[in-house]
């Protein structure tokens, strides 16, 4: 070895590893090359990762840095070798480890995760959709599982992660009382329209609402706990809240007013339920209920919700590391007083279950209301899309999974850890693949025939 | 389902024809019946036409796929897309192309057969773009502001029609924004040491390879293409020379030296964040000029050189300067060709660059319609006198028939004739160039300036 210092990169336990004098890494570091392709794309769009030009068979750590709103700091990492040319490309390559293993192409992105020293119950959510998810991605040498923030990295490039297209509106709605906005499709419409639900968290979140207008739907995020009626008067609306944000939904000069649909998740499920069955106003061409369940007290407005909620608070769970389990509460039983009559229901429902789901009974539910439509003979309605070891949180692909978090109480602000289950594997592959499910239903269904599974008639 | 674009009376012609066939082939009630109902389900099933750009978000030299769905089969169709400049021009640029059998089409693999364009050309609604007839003349589409997008509005619109800046009916709509900066990109404004220009430096912490960057006597400060290359990872600095409030001296007048490319030469190689050994330099136009004196200044070692449709030597005057008059030629409605005045034999000797000096590898790019710039001939002379001083195996050239003097980052629309002065009195120039070769010479040109950019800066 000649008497210039040498560097030895990814020394790891097994020993493999590259020796080479410092001067030459130099100048190699600003032959390496990183690339990620797209470098703005949509949240739910596949990038490429590819780094270049590095030496053969090298250890390499290509890592992910997530800075969000709430200046918590998350981040992902793979561990890779590179090959004969030098190179790595993350949708080819196996990460050997790291937060994610395997052939993963967007695994710097769904197993992120709060770095070292955050606090706990953490989750990863978008409040402005206006703005890009920044996320640098950056390679550095050897295997590395900490401490990253203190090294320089071999190359680091920034990758921009948007919930809104080019083009999409975004509509505050305040008109009759509503707390809700509104995002419209680029383009000249009219649109088809979906009115969009969040769970008992409150607030009015707005990312699905966005990222479903970017695929051509009008989408209104409507909320319905923490909206101004109910913070001005303390009063929590009536079921006439949800008919008119259908209403004002469907006036508008560019939705399709006979093509209108309801998403639903969680807590909001039990809204889309209801209104879906019971509402004169409301006419659906379909429905999308995640993570959700049909039992409530008939026609219970939120309020009522709510008071079902807390009598049934002794079946509220507390597992050994104090995470809350409320799956219980909204189990259905054979009391038919408590459940939406899904007999009657018309239009197409696309149910998305989580197995693992430790929040809401969501597979409970689904199978007590699969045996009430095909008693009452319109199952041909129901599809069911249920995956295993996923928790309740089943949002937007490679948003990053999360098995418990903090979650406020609207009105009390009381902080509880929730548990919402899930494999953080599993769980990913899920969001990825439920997303993609339902905007296919949406879109069949909204964009497509006026009743695709009615039979065909003779026209002559 | 019936969407506004498609007419009641099309779907009637539709089912005539369908029926027609069916009672000529079979003749019979219950395949009629069958036809029927099988187009009344084909009608009432195919949804809206989709229209869709992948990347929506790209950067200026990225080609963006733009495809359509759920037409109806084998029919016209227009694409339309528009946008305003930074000056509040409005931009258009429109293609006929006809459904396939499965009422779609794809701009990466059709052919366009009538427009601003024909021909496959995936990205021809972007270089195509040119201002509708009426438009004030001489215009040249430039980005001023680097850190923002192009916003490009792409039109989906039923049968064969001719838009000219009127109002349209969509079918379907895709908004694409292209970038010349990356995210990440660092853009420095330079006031140091009497330079007058704009750094941009690619994310990450470096080193970096860098290059120096110089446009003509249009003057100003032209940061585009520096923003673009850092994007693809080159430090770049945009150098002004001429024509900016913040330069010393008359407006009009030349008034900086070699000293001063000299210290923009060196403020790259001192910058902690660039290698001080992978610096080169671009230049176009009077840009070449600059490049190649620098190149043979003492004490300069540029890793690599770029030029663009410019002159090896310059006279006594400034390219424009009435000085020159004599060697502008006018084409009848008082366009001025400059042409003349960049060649070899009407340069002053003193002023012409020693091309022997030369130390580095050197590719010269011609648009052989360039009107404003004799660039065959002194890419000539270059070759010539390198290869008298035993250094051809330094001189690569790339020559574009059709192309003009223009050769800017890919897609960008070409600049047949361009607005030189307003004041004081108003004089429109030549560039000369023609639109698809034009734009396949920037495409092509900026691929092969990449990859030397790569043999040489990061080799």
């Amino acid at each position: 070895m000649s008497s210039q210092a040498a560097v030895f990169l990814g020394c790891s336990r097994s020993g493999v590893g590259c020796l080479v004098p410092s001067t030459w890494m130099d100048r190699r570091k600003c032959c390496v090359q990183l690339s990620v392709h797209p470098s703005r794309g949509l949240i739910d769009e596949k990038f490429n990762v590819q780094v270049q030009k590095f030496l053969p068979g090298c250890q390499l750590t290509v890592h992910a840095l997530h800075r969000c709103e709430d200046r918590n700091s998350w981040e992902a990492f793979g561990h890779y070798m590179t090959d004969a040319s030098g190179t790595v490309n993350v949708s080819q390559d196996t990460s050997v480890g790291g937060t994610y293993s395997g052939v993963e192409a967007m695994g710097l992105l769904w197993s992120l995760r709060p770095v070292p020293g955050s606090k706990p119950g953490l989750r990863l959510r978008k409040k402005n959709v206006q703005t890009p998810m920044e996320v640098t991605i950056s390679v550095y040498q050897g295997h590395q599982t900490e401490g990253f923030v203190d090294q320089v990295p071999l190359a680091s490039v920034l990758v921009e992660r948007w919930y809104m297209a080019p083009g999409v509106r975004r509509i505050p709605v305040t008109e009759d009382g509503l707390t809700a906005t509104l995002f419209l499709p680029a383009g000249p419409g009219p649109f088809p329209g979906v009115l969009d639900l969040w769970g008992a968290g409150g607030q009015l979140v707005e990312y699905r609402a966005a990222l479903l207008a970017s695929h051509g739907f009008a989408s209104l995020a409507l909320d319905y706990l923490t909206c101004k009626i109910t913070m001005e008067t303390g009063k929590m609306v009536d079921n006439q809240y949800f008919e008119t944000a259908y209403r004002v939904l469907q006036q508008h000069p560019q939705v399709l007013s006979s093509r209108m649909a309801m998403l639903g998740f969680s807590f909001g499920t039990s809204f889309t339920f209801k209104m879906a069955v019971y509402s004169q106003v409301i006419k659906l061409r379909c429905a999308v209920c995640i993570g959700g369940s049909h039992v409530q007290p008939i026609d219970a407005s939120v309020k009522e919700m709510f008071t079902y909620f807390n009598n049934n608070a002794s079946k509220i769970r507390v597992n050994e590391k104090n995470e809350v389990i409320w799956r219980d509460v909204f189990q259905p039983t054979a009391d038919p007083s408590i459940k939406v009559d899904m007999g009657r229901l018309q239009c197409p429902l696309l149910l998305v279950v989580g197995e693992d789901d430790q929040n809401w009974p969501a597979s409970e539910a689904a199978k007590d209301m699969k045996e009430m439509m095909e008693r009452a003979g319109n199952s041909h309605l129901l599809t069911i899309l249920s995956y295993p070891k996923t928790g309740h949180l089943i949002e937007p692909p490679y948003t990053p999974h999360v098995r418990a978090s903090i979650f406020r109480i609207f009105d009390t602000h009381q902080k509880l850890m929730l548990l919402w289950g899930g494999q953080t594997v599993e769980h990913s592959r899920a969001q990825e693949d439920a997303w993609k499910k339902i905007l296919v239903f949406l879109r069949e269904n909204l964009y497509g025939a006026a009743n695709p599974s009615a039979t065909l008639s003779s026209h002559l | 389902m019936l969407r506004a674009g498609l007419s009641v009376k099309t779907l009637w012609q539709l089912m005539e024809m369908k029926t027609k066939t069916c009672l000529k082939v079979h003749g019979r009630m219950a395949d009629l019946q069958h036809a029927m109902g099988a187009f009344r389900w084909m009608s009432s099933v195919r949804p809206a036409p989709v229209l869709t750009a992948a990347p929506v978000r790209a950067l200026i030299d990225e080609q963006i796929s733009i495809k359509g769905r759920f037409l109806p089969p084998n029919s016209p169709i227009t694409l339309c897309s528009r946008m305003h400049s930074e000056d509040g021009d409005l931009w258009e640029a429109f293609a006929h192309y006809n459904t396939d059998a499965s009422g779609s089409f794809s701009l990466t693999s059709d052919r366009s057969v009538g427009g601003s364009y024909t021909g496959c050309e995936p990205m021809g609604l972007f270089w195509g773009l040119h201002p509708p007839p009426g438009s004030r003349e001489g215009l040249r589409l430039r980005k001023r502001n680097v850190e923002t997008p192009y916003t490009v509005h792409v039109s989906l619109l039923e049968g064969h029609i001719s838009p000219s800046g009127g109002p349209i009916t969509e079918l379907a709509a895709v908004t694409t924004e292209r970038s010349y900066m990356a995210p990440g990109v660092r853009r420095i404004d330079i006031r140091q040491n009497g330079i007058v220009g704009t750094l941009f430096l690619p994310p990450g912490p470096g080193p970096f390879p860098a290059m120096l960057d110089m446009w003509g006597m249009g003057g100003g400060l032209n940061e585009y293409r520096s923003a673009l290359c850092a994007s693809r990872g080159y430090a770049s600095l945009s150098l002004a020379y001429f024509e900016h409030k913040d330069l010393p001296g008359p407006l009009r007048e030349l008034n900086v030296g070699n000293e001063y490319f000299k210290s923009a030469f060196r403020l790259l190689q001192d910058h902690p964040q660039i290698v001080a050994e992978r610096v080169g330099i671009v230049g176009l136009s009077f840009g070449v000029y600059l490049t190649l004196n620098l190149a043979t200044q003492p004490g300069i070692n540029p890793s690599c050189l770029i030029c663009i449709n410019g002159p090896m030597g310059r006279s006594h005057f400034l390219p424009g300067d009435k000085g020159e008059v004599k060697y502008w030629n006018y084409d009848e409605r008082g366009y001025i060709a400059f042409r003349q005045i960049s060649l070899p034999s009407n340069m002053a000797p003193e002023y012409k660059v020693k091309m022997e000096k030369i130390n580095c590898p050197l590719m010269y790019i011609i648009g052989e319609d360039d009107l404003s710039s004799a660039s065959t001939e002194n890419a000539d002379q270059i070759e010539e006198e390198l290869r008298a001083a035993g250094k051809s195996h330094l001189f690569t050239r790339l020559s574009y028939p059709g192309a003009g003097h223009l050769i800017e980052p890919p897609y960008a629309p070409n600049a047949r004739v361009t607005m030189w002065r307003i004041k004081p009195e108003k004089m429109v120039a030549l560039f000369g160039g023609y639109d698809a070769p034009h734009a396949a010479a920037q495409e092509d040109a900026w691929r092969k300036i990449l990859c030397f950019l790569e043999s040489n800066l990061r080799g």
